[in-house]
């Protein structure tokens, strides 16, 4: 138990030397210029990534009114589907129409 | 705090002046915490900017400037984190960078007083790094920040963002496991 505590001890002791031998460092004469500059070209960035984002997202909102006007006129050919589905089918499938079963005309005179 | 609240509004509202001063009054003190967490003092000043960078753009985000130093100290852990997860690749060259020949000589002039200081102050920030590397780089720069920096654990709630207890057990947890690399490091140097 001492000799836990005992190195406890020794190593709280080595952390307060470690803090003693790492002194607070002077920034060199350049160390604002630059993080200026630096702040200056990040911001130049950001400027026109949000420029161009903002184009992009003007170009999408015009895309999609755009789609929505032209969805939204009436088309133009009416006819088109003036037609009912069974209509439709009967056109599809001509064997099925009524004049298959229509009545045979027989001429016995002419026999 | 070693600015008035008023000035970090002012920088919040995009001051040039005002974040010009919250720079020089914390410019110090970061460099010396990033220098203690990253042990490599070519790139402190990189690291530095670029936390003060993120500060620059985040400023608005911050909601009281009550909280201003705990967001500073996160921004600069998390600068000194994203900075060693790219080093760690280059982890082995950092054996290398005190090299035999570089020792010698220091060896070899270190005749005066202040050579023998430094050479002493060297040898513990050896220890000290090479202690450290038995736990992971976030319970290194965790400890850093209690142990060297000499945090608070409120104050470390506030930049971690986690309860006190789960703090605790991490710390606990990291700091047995450096005593235990203390502990055979010692005894590896006892016999000779």
């Amino acid at each position: 138990m001492s000799m836990r505590g005992n190195e406890d001890e020794k190593l709280d002791a080595l952390f307060r030397a470690y803090r003693d031998a790492c002194p607070d460092p002077e920034a060199s004469a350049n160390f604002m210029p630059t993080l200026w500059a630096r702040i200056d070209s990040r911001q130049t960035f950001l400027f026109s990534f949000r420029r161009m984002a903002n184009a992009f997202i003007t170009a999408a909102v015009a895309l999609s009114i755009a789609l929505g006007v032209y969805m939204s006129i009436p088309r133009s050919n009416p006819g088109t589907y003036s037609e009912t589905y069974v209509e439709v089918l009967a056109e599809a499938n001509p064997l099925d129409t009524p004049d298959i079963v229509a009545p045979v005309r027989l001429d016995l005179n002419g026999r | 705090m070693l600015v008035d609240f008023e000035l970090i509004k002012r920088a919040q509202n995009r001051d040039s002046a005002a974040f010009n001063e919250i720079v020089l009054a914390y410019r110090k003190r970061i460099l010396g915490t990033i220098a203690r967490l990253i042990a490599r003092s070519e790139d402190v000043e990189d690291v530095a900017q670029e936390v003060f960078l993120r500060l620059y753009f985040s400023l608005d985000q911050l909601r009281t400037p009550e909280v201003f130093e705990p967001w500073l100290y996160r921004l600069t852990v998390n600068a000194a984190f994203d900075y060693l997860r790219k080093q760690r690749r280059r982890q082995e060259f950092r054996m290398s960078d005190l090299s035999e020949q570089q020792v010698l000589m220091a060896d070899a002039t270190a005749g005066s007083k202040v050579e023998h200081e430094e050479q002493a102050k060297k040898k513990v920030r050896e220890s000290v790094d090479s202690l450290l590397g038995a736990v992971s780089e976030a319970d290194r720069i965790l400890l850093m920040l209690k142990e060297v920096e000499g945090l608070s654990l409120k104050e470390l709630e506030k930049i971690y963002k986690v309860n006190e207890n789960a703090l605790k057990v991490r710390l606990f947890r990291a700091r047995q496991r450096v005593l235990k690399a203390f502990g055979a490091a010692g005894k590896k140097e006892g016999p000779g």
